[in-house]
């Protein structure tokens, strides 16, 4: 450790920045990149976040008297304006807002520092990636403004994009080509970046620094990043195979010639199944590195923490099929797919005891990174145990396609990998921008997301017990009172953000407190906190080692 | 409290009447089950589930607030240095593990009773004072064989009363899993009195069993009997449409009501025609679609199929009592997906058979069952009293 000090030393000196065109459009550094993705993840999450809050507002009453407004009354244009609100504020979240934010961005930023590399193994690859991305997006946005079903703009089949919903039966429109298209470029941008990290893991490490003393971000993002590679190839394939179905005559998904409208369901689980952990894997590995910091213990079992994303990895590609338990599979199929699925359930649950072990005994310090990551924990739990009932194909014939499996998801994700984005947000904003933030604004703003996001999600577990299907615009009187709870949370949820806002804003314009090279005392071991915040253009001129003495990385 | 109170026994409530089956303002759990099979589902996720998965929570919800009341900077200013426990991770690998397999089980078994659809069979035979054994032809496929207590119910009607005969105490039964299985009763059947032998490895839990009795398997069980029709349910861009193959070549189509002839409670559920079902029976359900993927749902059924187009998927459904049913499309359909409900009335049989006769006549095919008036009587009587 007192190797990478003095590594790290000399390097303010020769801090060379590129002019700023070539510096933010050029960019081959890594960290450079990371902030990109970062900038690119908030824009998405505010266009997603949009979507959700027209959704619950419309949502708030039964009948359909918001959307309407935006389409001069017209019931059809505002219910297929329903539809595209709920099929991109999914593809927004999920593609454009936590994949680039965890792994583009924070993986980005911490990935080669954590595991003592200059940089990524192929700078100019990542560059690459993130203006893929960057194309990707324009693609989507502009599949938003030209027609889907008849003259109604936008795709409005759901983010699964199943066809022939989304072939030319159900939306003959050049927005799902569009759609295609940026995802076609997404993905690639995303195996590139993939195949960034596992060779920056493989061979860039730190002298000394074998995978098992590697830190668990990094093997997260490891992980993560083989999932990507392996599963974005088979939707690439599937979309290629939709977009030949809707432009070219051909039938892979189409009854009429002899294809099959489940075959696209199969190849897209299993890219999508994959997919679900590759949103929550990164933010396993920062709030593993949170919890070890502020309980300023080493993080308990690290061996079995950095397995059981191996094993959620392995099992989460065999499992795919529990997406489709109603669409007339063979029982003994089902039963397969129950018992895989719930064996997830055993390495998530050694996870979770893990992070509680870590804590035990610990000194722990109640900062802001430290509230969301025990938020986190805490939610991702609830989210895990709905999907341990949900696992069971006999009482998901009943869940399925209800607001349960809504609010299962989103506690997983936007109660589990969104908390972890933010835990890592205030974990690392000191770090990357050299500002600390009010640590009472960042406080506050966990409680008011806390409570809103809560009262937005779990009375959708009720509404879906009691049958209420997703993906509708307007809904019986009988599920009034949970929906009009659910959008009063979206309301506080939304002050939480402006919290969020006003706390960045604060940090950068008012607060001006300089961040310390490691403000969060001994308990923050990994290399970032040897380095000045933030930290210099090019660091590790000279390695950090950890094959002499007893020098750990974690 | 009453709302607290209902959630607590759902399980055991079964649907009185139509407006109880549906979905109520602030309830919390499934819409109260309409057939034993959603009965066993309900306990699965009442009984079973929800009470393992609220003990996860609130385990480590307690051990957070443990920690964060014992160990914070302030009562505890030396954090220790452990971080390995081999016992304790054994234990938290395993335990796990243990909890699924006691989830496992009764969900394998719900599963293959929801998808197996119940080739029971039923032979009736009369009592002459004198004979006392009877045969069972067991001529099902071998993995179907009656082979067991269990899949054999032996029934005594005497037109007054039908009364479930205990093996051993009235009865003995040869050659269990064999071709002919030879059912002897201790006492002959009385002059007059049907005696029914119900065989089959499809068995549910009868309707109305508590959730305590579930626990320990405690439940009378009865053999649910083959599908007496099948209901042909196609998806369509917005609406539903129904046949009867058993019973000539019509269809009828669904349609959602619109607001202004629609109550409030039931807007946005139901139709302006409803499927019509006969109760108490094993109703085949098979579904396809002609445009995009839809969903057929019937929520207190516990029942979903996708209608996939060029694909025909089967389920099956049987009600307790006579009511009406709704439920909504559950896969994302194009513009109107909220506006295609689903709404399944069940009549007594003479009811139904009017109806089919109706049906019929209206499609210009002649009437398939006796509608004398006698019998319409009869299903009018029937349908005052379901009422």
């Amino acid at each position: 450790m007192a190797d990478a000090h003095a590594a790290s030393g000399s390097h303010d000196a020769h801090d060379h920045k590129p002019s700023f065109f070539v510096r933010w459009f050029f960019s081959t550094n890594h960290k450079d990149i990371g902030t990109l993705y970062l900038i690119f993840a908030i824009i998405a999450g505010i266009v997603g976040g949009a979507m959700s809050g027209l959704m619950r507002w419309e949502l708030a009453e039964p009948g359909v008297t918001i959307l309407t407004r935006f389409t001069g009354g017209d019931l059809t244009a505002a219910s297929n304006f329903y539809n595209v609100l709920t099929t991109y504020h999914g593809l927004m979240m999920i593609f454009f807002m936590v994949m680039p934010a965890l792994i583009g961005g924070f993986g980005n930023w911490f990935v080669p520092i954590m595991i003592g590399a200059p940089d990524m193994a192929f700078p100019r690859m990542n560059n690459i990636s993130f203006w893929l991305y960057a194309a990707s997006g324009v693609l989507i946005t502009l599949s938003l403004f030209v027609p889907g079903y008849s003259s109604q703009l936008g795709f409005g089949g759901g983010w699964v994009l199943y066809p022939p919903l989304s072939s030319n039966t159900g939306h003959p429109g050049p927005a799902m080509d569009l759609l295609i298209l940026s995802l076609h470029l997404a993905g690639a941008s995303s195996i590139l970046g993939a195949i960034n990290f596992i060779t920056t893991i493989f061979n860039m490490r730190a002298p000394g620094m074998t995978l098992h003393k590697m830190p668990l971000f990094a093997w997260s993002v490891l992980v993560t990043a083989f999932l990507l590679v392996l599963s974005l190839p088979v939707l690439a394939g599937a979309i290629t195979m939709l977009l030949t179905d809707r432009n070219f005559g051909t039938s892979f998904f189409d009854a009429a010639g002899g294809g099959d409208p489940l075959l696209f369901q199969h190849l897209f689980w299993f890219f999508g199944h994959p997919e679900v952990y590759i949103l929550i894997l990164p933010g396993f590995g920062i709030i593993s590195h949170i919890v070890s910091t502020f309980s300023r213990k080493p993080i308990f079992g690290y061996l079995g923490m950095a397995y059981a994303m191996v094993a959620i990895g392995f099992v989460g590609f065999i499992v795919w099929a529990h997406h489709m338990y109603t669409v007339g599979l063979s029982v003994n199929m089902k039963a397969y797919f129950v018992a895989a699925t719930m064996v997830i359930a055993v390495p998530t649950g050694i996870k979770i005891f893990s992070w509680i072990a870590t804590m035990w005994g610990g000194s722990i310090q109640f900062k802001t990174p430290m509230v969301w990551a025990i938020g986190f924990i805490f939610l991702f739990t609830i989210g895990g145990v709905t999907g341990v009932v949900l696992a069971n194909a006999g009482i998901d014939h009943t869940l399925h396609d209800t607001y349960y499996v809504v609010a299962h998801f989103h506690y997983v994700l936007s109660l589990g990998a969104v908390f972890a984005i933010f835990a890592g947000w205030y974990y690392w904003f000191p770090k990357m921008t050299g500002k600390m933030y009010r640590e009472w604004l960042g406080q506050l703003h966990f409680w008011v997301m806390f409570i809103g996001v809560n009262l937005i999600f779990f009375p959708q577990h009720f509404l879906g017990l009691q049958g209420m299907p997703r993906r509708y615009i307007d809904y019986p009187e009988a599920f009034a009172q949970w929906h009009y709870i659910s959008s009063v949370g979206y309301a506080i949820t939304l002050v939480g953000m402006a919290v969020f806002l006003v706390a960045m804003i604060d940090a950068f314009f008012f607060y001006r407190r300089k961040a310390e090279a490691n403000p969060w005392g001994e308990g923050a071991t990994t290399l970032e906190w040897t380095l000045p915040s933030p930290p210099p253009f090019h660091q590790f001129n000279e390695l950090p080692r950890f094959d002499k003495g007893d020098a750990k990385a974690f | 409290m009453k709302r607290l109170f209902s959630f607590l026994t759902g399980v055991s409530v079964l649907a009185g009447s139509a407006a109880y089956a549906l979905p109520e303002q602030g309830h919390i759990n499934m819409v109260p089950p309409a057939s034993a099979l959603a009965e066993e589902v309900h306990f699965f996720h009442d009984g079973i589930l929800l009470p393992i998965i609220t003990g996860i929570c609130l385990l480590v919800l307690a051990l957070l607030i443990f920690i964060m009341a014992r160990f914070n900077s302030r009562a505890n200013p030396t954090p220790s240095k452990n971080s390995h426990n081999t016992m304790l991770e054994v234990v938290w690998t395993g335990v796990p593990i243990l909890i699924l397999l006691v989830i496992a089980l009764p969900s394998f078994e719900l599963l293959f009773k929801e998808d197996v659809t119940p080739d029971g069979k039923q032979v009736v035979e009369r009592g002459d004072g004198q004979t006392v054994d009877f045969v069972f032809p067991n001529d099902f496929p071998p993995s179907r064989m009656v082979a067991r207590r269990d899949h054999l119910q032996v029934m005594l009607d005497t037109g007054a009363e039908r009364r479930t005969l205990k093996y051993k105490t009235d009865y003995t039964v040869d050659g269990w899993g064999e071709p002919d299985l030879v059912v002897s009763l201790n006492e002959p059947a009385p002059v007059g009195a049907s005696v029914i032998l119900r065989g089959g490895r499809s068995t549910q839990n009868v309707a109305g069993c508590p959730m305590a009795k579930r626990y320990f398997d405690g439940c009378e069980k009865e053999v649910v009997l083959a599908p007496t029709m099948t209901l042909k349910v196609t998806g369509r861009q917005w609406n539903w449409s129904y046949g009867y193959p058993d019973y000539g070549d019509f269809e009828i189509f669904s349609n959602m009501l619109p607001e202004e002839e629609a109550s409030e409670e039931l807007y946005r559920f139901e139709v302006d025609n409803r499927v019509i079902l006969p109760v108490g029976e094993t109703i085949r359900v098979t579904t396809t679609a002609s445009d995009v993927i839809h969903s057929w749902a019937l929520p207190n059924f516990a029942v979903k199929i996708d209608a996939v187009p060029g694909r025909i998927n089967e389920t099956w459904i049987r009600a307790e009592q006579e009511g009406v049913y709704y439920g909504q499309c559950s896969e994302i359909c194009g513009v109107n997906h909220a506006f295609m409900p689903i709404a399944v009335e069940f009549v007594s049989r003479p009811a139904f058979e009017a109806w089919i006769d109706g049906q019929r006549s209206l499609a210009g095919l002649d009437p398939m069952f006796e509608t004398d008036s006698v019998k319409l009587a009869q299903a009018d009587d029937a349908g005052a009293a379901a009422e």
